[in-house]
């Protein structure tokens, strides 16, 4: 049977030597490094209590920060769509600029800013609150990085939702709460996930601005990439891909679920695909 | 539930959508708000549901004002255009949902919920379908479930908004005397905004003819069409020929004794003489009164033939049966001569303004 569609032999091919080239390969190397320890040195390396302690601050500080801006995120995207007001496109541009800063810049601005003699952070030192060289300055770091990938995945959905629908529900007798939970939620669910997938496995990667305010102090705020630069300094290159190969496993097992509830949210309601 | 417009009027900017509409609807009616698009007849809906706020004027319910209730404490059932289904729930959910969403007091048990829902798609025809999802469901189907979810929290007013001009012909036929056999079923009272003629006429007990913002004539169907208050009435319910009379004097006098009926023709003023297509007899030899015309084009459709004739430099449009044309047996280039049976005249200024008359 001929297709239709032609050159799908060679698309097929460029895209499996793209990603192998790109993706595959790199990650199958480093996989093979880590390979050189025994599973026991592995197993030693991988979990020492600096080490333990780095996890827990780079996915920690990543789910709040990709729920914070799941939040947030879900209320930027939601003026901008539904309500005009003057200088909206600017506005909207301005949720694009952490995709286009360096993030380097953005972490030594934030750090700046949230030090105990920073602007915002003047004010909140009083009250006890310290955000740079913390974990909290991490998830700052993190959510102003992560803002753009949950507003872009909700923006084109919520624009889907015609106002007839909320009408139709205030017309039922539905209270503004009611149609945001019963209607709205439910609609724009699928694209949220999506949303704090690409939020959440952007914050587990993140390294340049989060080296900046974190403050690194092992065992309190060091994160995991920064664990393997120490080693790689250290020309402790297997120590480095062992930590690596940790983090591909858990970020890889983390998306596919994520990947899996994100498929059941959007096939929840058969019909939705058609 | 009775209806009450009072001088109501709404502004978009600078564009005037309702400019102080009156307008009563007495309980069970069943009434048509017919226009153009842009004539402001969805705007007055969306008024009298709660939707749009009007910049003046009173909504009355039962005589009670209404004006600022919010469109959630009306009790008005409202079907769209584009049937506004939610898309994530099945058919049944989306019927149970007016009453799922109604505080804990008045909220019905699982069970009453589920008859009630079952009741009214049973109305609807469509039981068969409560498990499915709304894309999964045609037009016609969908619109239905919308009527059903409207009428589900017992509304003691219907709005429809266009609610059959998504569907193709077949269906919105079906519907619409479906939808006229519910509003007898259900004893409320319906308005539906619509800019078919055809559906206004056939439907409705009452039809509100409205343009540029105003209405400009409320009758029955069978009066605003053989009774038009306006120039713009007469052409909007149907084809219609127009005719300057001060040009064609011999279409002033065979229009005069007609005139005297209704019209408002002034003295020896410019006028204009409307005769609808099938209300225009051809002679084939001449006939006292009558206007020679060259037969431009003869169309059959269906069972009636359209004729085109040119008078002077004017375009007419005649409709016979199929027997009466085969009798003349017309030909594209023969002369003939028109009669019509009933003319109705108006003043030419008038019209020109398109200023219509106002409702009755």
């Amino acid at each position: 049977m001929s297709r239709v569609l032609p050159g799908f032999g060679l698309s097929l091919g460029y895209t499996l030597v793209y990603l192998s080239l790109l993706v595959l390969i790199p990650l199958g190397g480093l996989v093979l490094k880590a390979g050189t320890l025994t599973l026991a040195e592995f197993w030693q390396i991988a979990t020492t209590e600096q080490a333990m302690a780095s996890y827990r601050v780079t996915f920690g500080a990543s789910f709040a920060a990709a729920v914070i801006n799941a939040f947030f995120g879900l209320i930027v995207a939601w003026v901008l769509v539904r309500y005009p007001f003057p200088g909206k496109s600017l506005v909207d541009a301005f949720v694009d600029l952490p995709f286009a800063l360096p993030t380097a810049v953005a972490g030594i601005t934030l750090a700046t800013l949230y030090a105990g003699n920073g602007w915002i952070g003047r004010h909140l030192e009083p009250l006890g609150i310290k955000v740079a060289y913390t974990p909290y300055g991490i998830v700052v770091a993190l959510a102003f990085v992560t803002l753009p990938f949950i507003v872009r995945t909700l923006q084109p959905v919520i624009e889907d939702i015609e106002p007839e629908v909320e009408e139709a529900a205030a017309s039922l007798g539905a209270s503004r709460w009611l149609t945001f939970t019963r209607i709205i939620l439910p609609a724009i669910f699928p694209a949220l996930l999506t949303g704090f997938t690409l939020a959440f496995s952007r914050a587990i990667g993140e390294f340049g601005s989060v080296i900046f305010i974190a403050g690194n102090l092992p065992m309190v705020s060091e994160i995991t990439p920064l664990l393997i630069i120490a080693k790689l300094e250290q020309q402790d290159v297997v120590g480095a891909t062992a930590l690596a190969v940790v983090m591909l496993v858990i970020s890889f097992v983390m998306l596919l679920t994520i990947n899996a509830l994100q498929w059941w949210a959007a096939n929840r309601h058969k019909g939705r695909a058609a | 539930m009775s209806i009450s417009i009072q001088n109501i009027s709404k502004r978009f900017g600078s564009f005037v959508a309702l400019d102080g509409i009156n307008l009563d609807i007495p309980t069970g009616e069943l009434v048509a708000l017919l226009g153009p698009s842009g004539c402001g007849k969805t705007t007055l809906l969306r008024i009298i549901a709660g939707m749009e706020t009007a910049d003046a004027g009173e909504v009355l319910f039962s005589g009670r004002e209404a004006t600022h209730l919010h469109a959630r404490d009306r009790n008005v059932g409202f079907v769209f255009q584009h049937y506004a289904l939610f898309r994530h729930m099945t058919v049944f959910e989306n019927v149970a949902f007016g009453l799922r969403v109604k505080p804990r007091k008045e909220r019905p048990a699982e069970a009453e919920i589920k008859k009630r829902v079952m009741d009214l798609l049973g109305l609807v025809q469509l039981d068969w379908l409560a498990e499915r999802y709304p894309s999964q469901l045609s037009g016609g189907q969908r619109q239905r479930i919308a009527l059903a979810r409207a009428l589900a929290v017992e509304p003691k007013v219907l709005l429809l908004d266009e609610p059959f001009g998504a569907l193709d012909t077949k269906v919105r036929k079906e519907l619409r005397r479906w939808l006229r056999r519910l509003h007898d079923e259900m004893h409320i009272s319906s308005v539906f905004v619509t800019h078919d003629q055809e559906e206004a006429l056939e439907v409705a007990d009452r039809v509100v003819v409205m343009n540029h913002g105003r209405i400009e004539q409320i009758g029955s169907p069978d009066e605003v069409y053989s009774n038009p208050a306006s120039p713009f009435v007469y052409q909007f319910l149907g084809n219609v020929n127009v005719f300057h009379s001060r040009v064609h004097g011999a279409w002033a006098e065979v229009g005069r004794d007609e005139a005297a009926a209704g019209g408002e023709s002034g003295e020896g003023g410019e006028t204009l003489a409307f005769v609808r297509p099938h209300e225009i007899d051809i002679e084939r030899g001449p006939v006292a009164g009558g206007l020679e015309a060259e037969v431009q084009d003869v169309h059959p459709i269906g069972p009636v033939v359209r004729v085109e004739l040119a008078h002077a430099s004017e375009l007419i449009e005649v409709e016979l049966t199929r027997e009466r044309a085969d009798a003349l047996g017309l030909a594209k280039g023969q002369h003939v001569w028109l009669k019509p049976r009933q003319v109705k005249v108006f003043a030419a200024p008038e019209y020109l303004l398109e200023d219509g008359g106002s409702g009755i």
